[in-house]
């Protein structure tokens, strides 16, 4: 019998836990080095407005040092967990795209196609994406939905919420006019 | 003391008054609710009843401010310990422990201590108000930007208190949140800072979208992805509000005195507050806590600490205000315009020309305080209910909200896509363990601890021994450079005592 060879773990690459410390501390030095265009002090003896980020600038990377040596230390080491820690759940990552897209597209729409119709847009897929499946349920609370927070955001606040370019513009008037806020 | 005695009694049958007493009751209900809801401050409540005063006296009208004020600073505590979404930034600490709590299961008895210490905090400041009003703004009023500065800084280093698990992590935050605050215009010398030309940025981030943004979007981006576990959805009831009982109060009477006193004093310094009381309240009650480690995983004490001191703050911030003419913060700004639209000039005049008004002011505040307690259970019900709804409509409609909230600041885009970009930042701060309420801390003290600093360099030719060499300031940082310590001190002490053990 040939004697078995006993293989050892793979060490884990220390780059991959310093990335993003590594990350932050070269944005902190590009950021120092914007600093410099600044506007200079009145007179000399000033501070000046670039002293304060650029002191903010250079605590941040030596946290970064900091953090870089607590990995160094960690490394190897089991992970100590505080009693208040729950164990991650994994991520559902195609549902954790689709709703950031959504919040994006939502946010680039209010402007374009008003807040009425992107919000009411918006509602209908994010309950879908989210997990509400029945369509009655979904249309309802998304038009009852949206109705409720213009009536509250534009007759109670006075807030101009965005009514949206070209016909949406009319149409959000024409809506405004049929629910009487306007 | 007998004319004060007298005064108060008149105060007493003033606020009873029908008129006075349904101010105190409308203006509650506005400012929680207004509280509540992110991005509707209470300094957004307080400006809206404003127009509404005009038609009133001077009384009705301040009843109805201090009131919103009042109900407003603690409003922002339930939609924090029921949703995770802090009302108001001062609410913050409060979130850190109440939402845990309510994890836990521990939501009606969360909300119950909250509206209690609330009540409580608010009662006693306003007690210490009316008796301490004017040799404490003496005191007040002798401070300087150096001694501003040494608050701050204190509300700063409570950073090391929050960060828990990794001084690192929480560090790097804390400077990512002071950096993103320096961007746009610079306060002291008008100089653009990393704004890359656009117009936008000129007017700087606000907190309030990155607040929003962090806390609400993230979580809600945080619990839908998450994969449910076997036994599926978290069944959602609905929570009851239960008030504590006085042996459980009692049991957190020096935490509470702590608050009282931290809010009253930091409430009363102009340009502090309400946030930095309960940053500096939480930190502080983290120090001396025997078991610090528990903070920040749903622990009674941090949450009596922050509310406390919360609306402890109301009661300080009306001294400067009532005593000197000083607005010591943004909410009492308002209600010095109140004064002024009645031809009354706020300051020690007043407590001669008008001293009704002043008393019945000082007993509204008490009498405020108390009816807090109805109208808090009345709204944390209110509340409570939405937990019924399901989650992802839930969710959907604190992603509107949110949106509609950063717009509302000053019905701008550019708020709402920061609010989106730094909700999506939240999520993956969460998912990365990148500690997010000391950003939140830096983003708001930022601009002040640089003011400070700044205005005093400037008057003591870049001396920075100054801050150690006024008493006031000396002793603030003294205490916050041992708070600073303490943990490596602790640590250390550990050491020694395991070395001991061993030999």
């Amino acid at each position: 019998m040939s004697p078995t060879r006993v293989e050892c773990p793979p060490r884990p690459s220390i780059l991959k836990p310093l990335t993003g410390a590594l990350l932050i501390f070269l944005l902190s030095v590009y950021f120092y080095v914007l600093a410099g265009n600044i506007d200079a002090p009145p007179s000399p003896e000033q501070l000046g407005a670039a002293f304060w980020p650029k002191m903010i600038l250079v605590m941040l990377m030596i946290s970064c040092g900091i953090k870089a040596w607590e990995i160094m230390k960690a490394r190897g080491k089991e992970e100590k967990k505080t009693s208040g820690d729950e164990p991650r759940l994994g991520v559902n990552i195609p549902k954790l795209a689709a709703m950031i897209a959504m919040i994006i597209l939502v946010v680039y729409f209010l402007d374009v196609i008003g807040f009425a119709l992107a919000n009411f847009l918006f509602l209908v897929f994010f309950m879908r994406i989210a997990g509400l499946r029945k369509k009655i349920p979904l249309g309802l609370t998304s038009a009852l939905g949206t109705i409720f927070l213009i009536y509250l955001f534009v007759k109670v606040v006075y807030l101009p919420l965005p009514k949206g370019q070209w016909f949406f513009d009319d149409f959000t008037i024409a809506l405004y006019r049929v629910l009487h806020i306007i | 003391m007998v004319d004060q005695i007298a005064l108060l009694g008149t105060g007493l049958a003033n606020t009873f008054d029908p008129l006075n007493f349904s101010m105190i009751l409308i203006g509650l209900v506005i400012g929680i609710l207004a509280g509540a809801l992110p991005g509707i401050t209470m300094l957004n409540a307080i400006v809206l009843v404003l127009p509404f005063t005009y038609l009133m006296g001077i009384v009705p009208s301040l009843l109805l401010m201090t009131s919103v004020y009042c109900g407003g600073v603690f409003g922002g505590s339930i939609t924090g310990i029921l949703f995770n979404i802090p009302g108001d930034p001062m609410n913050v600490p409060t979130t850190w422990e109440g939402y845990k709590l309510n994890k836990k299961g521990f939501v009606s008895k969360a909300l119950g201590m909250a509206i209690m210490c609330s009540a409580i905090g608010g009662f006693l400041s306003a007690l210490i108000m009316t008796f301490v009003s004017p040799p404490f703004a003496k005191v007040a009023l002798s401070f300087s930007s150096c001694e501003y500065f040494s608050v701050v800084f204190l509300g700063l280093v409570s950073v090391v208190v929050i960060g828990t698990q990794s001084i690192g992590s929480a560090l790097i935050s804390l400077f990512i949140g002071m950096f993103l605050a320096t961007v746009g215009m610079d306060d002291i010398y008008g100089a653009v800072r990393f704004t890359f030309g656009s117009r936008i940025m000129e007017t700087g981030i606000s907190f309030t979208t990155v607040l929003i943004g962090l806390f609400a979007i993230g979580e809600v981006l945080d619990q839908l992805s998450a994969k449910k576990t076997q036994e599926g959805d978290v069944i959602r009831t609905r929570p009851k509000t239960t008030l504590p009982r006085f042996r459980e109060i009692w049991g957190l009477h020096n935490t509470i005195l702590r608050g009282l006193g931290i809010g009253t004093v930091i409430g009363a310094i102009p340009g502090t507050g309400a946030t930095v009381a309960s940053f500096v309240s939480y930190g502080v009650e983290k120090q001396v806590s025997k078991t610090p480690e528990k903070f920040g995983t749903g622990v009674w004490e941090g949450l009596a600490a922050s509310e406390t001191s919360i609306n402890a703050s109301t009661g300080g911030a009306m001294i400067p205000l009532l005593t000197l003419g000083i607005p010591g913060s943004g909410a009492t700004a308002v209600m010095m315009g109140a004064f002024l639209l009645h031809g009354i000039q706020p300051g020690p005049l007043l407590f001669s020309k008008s001293p009704e008004s002043v008393y019945t002011i000082f007993v509204g505040m008490l009498v405020c305080n108390l009816i807090m307690i109805l109208a808090g259970l009345i709204t944390a019900k209110f509340f409570s209910e939405l937990m019924r709804v399901p989650e992802h409509i839930l969710a959907a409609f604190i992603v509107c909200f949110c949106l509609l909230g950063a717009f509302a600041l000053r019905n701008d885009m550019a708020d709402v896509w920061f609010m989106a970009l730094f909700g999506i930042a939240g999520y993956f701060m969460r998912r990365y363990e990148l500690p997010i309420p000391p950003l939140i801390l830096g983003i708001i003290l930022g601009p002040l601890s640089e003011k400070y600093f700044l205005t005093t360099m400037i008057g003591a030719g870049n001396d920075f021994t100054i801050f150690f060499r006024r008493p006031v300031s000396g002793c603030l940082m003294v205490i916050s450079i041992g708070l600073l310590l303490l943990p490596f001190l602790r640590s250390l002490g550990k050491r020694g005592k395991k070395r001991l053990e061993a030999t």
